[in-house]
């Protein structure tokens, strides 16, 4: 059975790019008709839930499953003695984890070590509560500091810089330094993950939590030992991701087990709790930055060292020094990385995964500077402003950071700071005024779509990424109505399944690109088809005119000489097709050669009060200039801006997974003890877009999915000093920081 | 699947006779804590005896005294703080209530259910770890974990887990008092007696005995003359608890020295914390900077603080001294906290 489709109803009024208008998908989404995958529904679904392991390291010596297995409901408990077998990826930096239940070694706190199968969600539950498990268990090492801990270096080959750090700083009349830890932060989306694995025969359908639905496919085809066209993967909307959903995790490939194994559709859905240990979070760092620099503020050295938190058995993804590569203008620059191996759970994307820890040490360490010079912070940035790639040489594709300096300045208002820490007061309460600047990655990897034109005139796009909630249903709907010419009501964006054309996964802020451009190619492709179709047709008024002599308009081509034209139904009911589609496709961008592909940039500007007494820190306003290239939705490009923000408050005062360093238990894994902003800790937010078009893809975008998170948590940390006096070099800053 | 038995009362006598006569039975109310608990295995009734049909939602003032408040104990933490005298006449306990969980939960949660709330110690919570308040005898998982929301003040070598209520703390300072239903019949606890330290027997809070109900909460109103106040230091600006919170009341003479003092804490204690001795030090002196200090040295006497809690000790003494001064002056307690949002 296949779920109802919930297709978007997008508005009925035409709309020009840019425009922010309402989510296509919003009518479906408030009226609680989205399908999400918790809700989808199989006639003789059967359900899993997770055992998972009470200690951190060590081995199982016994699994008891008798008392489970002999439960009312209960039809299969499969552990690592049981279970079929399951491949490794070949590539342990891909987007696939070890397969689950491999063996009987334990490696983290919450692995799971068996899934137990019912005919309902609570027979599950309980049967799983019986499933004895009997450990050895192992010394834990879950600390950064653990002095017993393996230290993989350069794990990401992104170490490096340029000229000599170490002489450069000998020499500088300047210097600071400063170490800056971050706390583990877990992405706890709304929605719990959840997974729907249905068997028909050797084809598998998977609904699932993913951000990318090509990839889950491919993974799980190579983990299950099944070709890729047998599976298929369908998730047309996300209860949020944050990251969590950028790999293929073991409950996914453990639900196609389940349900292979007893013959059933099997619906599996992770606990809150669970959520903390099974889909990655962002790992804790140390971090080091030393900076030298001439007495009137040029920089001549910028050292920044990394250690963050991994797991044992799994590879992560997250350069954290390297965005000091890319920031500022020094003659001499180093940046190194170094994963700890750790019993804790796999760490994954969240939201600017590295940038969001890097940047956070390097503009506070720029604070430090500046503050050591007796220099605006502002004007420190300007002065040492990356006007090429400071490593290569490169020039920038489209780099409008000093217009977020300025345009964040002005709305802020920081020329009133007056730059003697703790000098500002409103009653017993403590101001302080703090920025940030950030240079963010670029991404983009390899897409493609297709557009169709219907006998009714109206158009189809479909690619297999996901809209994690960022709005990709609507800009693309905008973006497809545009370059058909068409009006917005007139053009239906298909998302979210793997069986279409491929998509990478929505993350590193560079699905719009990569789809935007694929979209933009396949509507290119449909209008030649259309001069194709009628090339020799002598009734056309299209006939023998070339692609680049037409628009698309008013659901018309019309020649761009005389104005002449036809529309698209005109052309398809004269030579007897119902439609007409076209694939596209977009190459990932190289970054070698003159000019280097570079990501969104923005300038943060927070005001925070604290309270001089209790240390209770508030921040009062935050406004943020962004330069993310052109914008194909204003409304849902600033409420990422204003999502990633808040993310940003929460993880500069709030958020905290805590892991026990004895046990390697997470001591705080419920969203009461987890604690994540709330309406009354965000204040009112000022976001700006600023800057021009991208060159590097033809509609000028800039990813602006993450471009919230770094450079937030600095600007807070920097305000709070100003207000203070105290430099706190640790996230998050708490009370008991200031008092 | 966990089964257990049901049922609905009708009466309290109803209610009293069903969960005395089974040792495994638990009264449920508002539900909001008590459910997550059955979810976590913390509890596991045999037996829950719903209350929630039973005629005690509702506040009555009496006025005998200075008047008092008679609240039903399946009024919602909603209702008590919409009340006109809670509003004009109990300031404290209107901030503690609004201050404390989120709309959603203070509209299904009950006043009773509020005293009787269980500790956040996560530990308690998580039945994979030792504690001798869930399981007597296993130990205390928090001593050397991650304590930093756990108790400074009436702690034991067995526990160290906060008491989570805010109302409970308003109406400590107060002098308040539940009437309790029992299988013996009825009696009255003065909120002062009602709760237990630790010592070695975490798992004893207070002094109701197995089947006792609590029927209804007895609030002395202050005089209109009083001023009062709950301040919450927490982390999160709304939905958290407090790391130290202080109820307090004041009357202030017209020569500037203090007639009366109520003083209790929140966030530091095993149990609501109230010390005589900070009040014996107000009453009589102008709330100058040195007495509230030495009132707020009196009212963390005693305390101990470990890694990741010490700095509630000096936490909870700035917070009365702020709070009290704020009082004092006639001014709004939390500074930068007030007004944005509870």
């Amino acid at each position: 059975m296949t779920p109802p489709t919930t297709t978007p109803t997008p508005p009925p009024t035409p709309a020009r790019l840019g425009e922010g208008i309402d989510r296509v998908d919003a009518r479906v989404k408030t009226a609680g008709r989205a399908a999400y995958p918790t809700d989808t529904a199989y006639p003789g679904l059967a359900h899993a839930v997770l055992v998972q392991s009470t200690i951190a390291a060590g081995r199982i010596t016994a699994l008891d499953a008798a008392a489970a297995e002999a439960a009312p409901g209960v039809l299969a408990v499969i552990s690592h003695e049981n279970v079929p077998a399951l491949r490794e990826a070949p590539d342990r930096s891909a987007s696939l984890p070890p397969p689950p239940l491999r063996d009987d070694r334990i490696h983290h706190h919450g692995q799971t070590v068996a899934v137990v199968v019912a005919d309902s969600f609570e027979q599950a539950t309980e049967a799983a509560r019986l499933v004895r498990v009997t450990y050895a268990a192992d010394a834990v090492v879950a600390d950064l500091d653990h002095p017993d801990a393996q230290h993989d270096h350069d794990p990401f080959g992104t170490d490096g810089g340029t000229g000599d750090v170490e002489k450069a700083l000998e020499a500088a009349p300047v210097r600071v330094e400063g170490t800056y830890r971050t706390a583990a932060n877990t992405n706890n989306p709304m929605g719990p993950f959840a997974t729907v694995a249905h068997w028909e025969g050797d084809h598998l359908t998977v609904h699932d939590c993913t951000q990318g639905p090509s990839r889950t496919r491919a993974d799980l085809a190579a983990t299950l030992g099944v070709p890729p066209e047998a599976v298929r993967v369908l998730a047309p909307y996300l209860g949020g991701g944050f990251g969590a959903g950028l790999r293929t995790w073991g409950h996914t490939v453990l639900a196609a087990v389940a349900a292979r194994q007893v013959g059933r559709p099997v619906k599996l859905v992770l606990t809150r709790k669970q959520m903390f240990t099974s889909v990655g979070h962002r790992p804790d760092t140390k971090q080091t930055v030393r900076i030298g620099a001439t007495r009137d503020g040029r920089i001549t050295a910028l050292d920044h060292r990394a250690w963050q938190s991994l797991s044992m058995t799994d590879a992560n993804m997250e350069p954290v020094s390297h965005t000091s590569q890319s920031s500022y203008a020094s003659p001499n620059i180093a940046t190194r990385d170094v994963q700890v191996r750790l019993n804790v759970p796999a760490p994954g994307s969240m939201r600017a995964p590295g940038d969001a820890q890097g940047n956070y040490a390097l503009e506070c360490a720029l604070d430090e500077l500046a503050h050591e010079l007796g220099m605006d912070p502002l004007e420190l940035r300007l002065r040492n402003y990356a006007d090429e790639h400071p490593v290569t040489g490169q020039q920038w594709s489209c780099n409008d950071l000093r217009a977020c300096y300025e345009a964040g300045a002005e709305m802020f208002g920081w020329e009133r700071r007056d730059p003697e820490p703790r000098s500002t007061r409103r009653g017993r309460t403590l101001v302080g005024y703090g920025m940030a600047g950030t240079s963010f990655f670029f991404y983009q990897a390899d897409c493609a779509a297709r557009v169709t034109v219907g006998a009714d005139g109206g158009a189809v796009v479909e690619s297999s990424g996901m809209d994690i909630g960022t709005g990709t249903y609507t800009v693309m709907t905008q973006l497809g109505a545009e370059l058909l010419g068409l009006p917005v009501g007139r053009v239906r964006m298909v998302m979210g399944d793997s069986s279409l054309p491929a998509a990478p996964s929505a993350g590193g802020s560079g699905l719009t690109a990569a789809m935007g451009t694929a979209v933009h190619n396949a509507s290119r492709h449909l209008l030649q088809s259309f001069l194709d179709l009628v090339r020799d047709d002598a009734e056309s008024p299209l006939r023998g005119v070339a692609l680049d002599g037409v628009r698309a308009e008013d659901g018309r081509i019309v020649r761009t000489d005389d104005g002449r034209g036809e529309a698209y139904t005109a052309m398809l009911a004269r030579h007897g097709r119902d439609r007409l589609s076209a694939e596209g496709s977009a190459e990932a961008p190289g970054q070698k050669g003159a000019v280097v592909p570079t990501g969104p940039y923005a300038a943060k500007f927070a005001e925070v009060h604290v309270d001089e007494d209790l240390g209770v820190i508030r921040v009062a306003r935050l406004v943020t200039a962004a330069h993310c290239g052109r914008v194909l939705n204003e409304k849902t490009a600033r409420s990422q801006l204003v999502g990633g923000t808040v993310g940003g408050i929460g993880m500069a005062l709030l958020e905290e997974t805590v892991t026990e360093p004895h046990t390697g238990r997470i001591a705080n894994p419920t969203l009461g003890d987890y604690l994540v902003a709330v309406n009354a800790d965000i204040p009112r937010l000022g976001v700006r877009f600023v800057g021009g078009p991208d060159p590097t893809n033809p509609n000028g975008t800039k990813g602006c999915g993450e471009l919230g998170i770094p450079g937030t948590p600095a600007a807070i940390a920097n305000a709070v000093f100003h207000a203070t006096g105290v430099r706190v070099r640790r996230l998050p800053i708490r009370i008991e920081d200031v008092l | 699947m966990r089964s257990f038995a049901y049922v609905r009362a009708g009466t309290v006598e109803e209610a009293v006779a069903a969960a005395a006569a089974d040792p495994e039975a638990a009264y449920l109310a508002g539900g909001t804590t008590q459910v997550d608990l059955m979810r976590d295995e913390v509890f596991r009734p045999a037996r829950l005896v719903d209350i929630t049909r039973l005629p005690l939602r509702g506040v009555e003032r009496r006025d005998d005294g200075g008047g008092v408040l008679v609240v039903g104990a399946l009024t919602t933490m909603e209702e008590l703080a919409a009340h006109g005298d809670v509003t004009t006449r109990l300031p404290l306990v209107r901030e503690a209530l609004l201050r404390g969980a989120s709309p959603q939960l203070r509209h299904m949660a009950t006043v009773g259910g509020n005293l009787l709330q269980r500790t956040r110690c996560r530990y308690y919570r998580d039945p994979s770890t030792a504690c001798n308040k869930r399981a007597p005898g296993t130990g205390c998982a928090a001593l050397d974990g991650h304590h930093r929301m756990h108790a400074v003040l009436g702690t034991s070598p067995h526990c160290i887990a906060t008491h989570p209520s805010d109302l409970a703390v308003a109406l400590l300072a107060l002098d308040a008092a539940v009437r309790v239903h029992g299988p013996d019949g009825e009696r009255a606890v003065p909120l002062g007696e009602f709760y237990r330290t630790p010592g070695s027997t975490p798992h004893v809070e207070n002094a109701l005995t197995h089947g006792e109900l609590i029927t209804h909460l007895e609030i002395p109103l202050l005089p209109p003359e009083a001023r009062s106040g709950y301040l919450k230091v927490r982390d999160r600006a709304s939905y958290e608890f407090a790391l130290a919170s202080v109820a307090a009341a004041l009357v202030v003479d017209e020569d500037g020295r203090i007639r009366s003092a109520r003083l209790a804490l929140g966030g530091v204690g095993t149990v609501p914390w109230r010390v005589p001795r900070a009040e014996e030090l107000l009453r009589g002196a102008r709330p100058d900077d040195d007495v509230l200090r030495a009132a707020a040295e009196a009212a963390l006497s005693g305390a101990e603080g470990r890694p990741d809690n010490a700095f509630k000790i000096g936490l909870g003494r700035r917070a009365v001294v702020r709070m009290l001064g704020a009082l004092a002056r006639g001014e709004e307690p939390d500074g930068a906290a007030r007004g944005e949002g509870r």
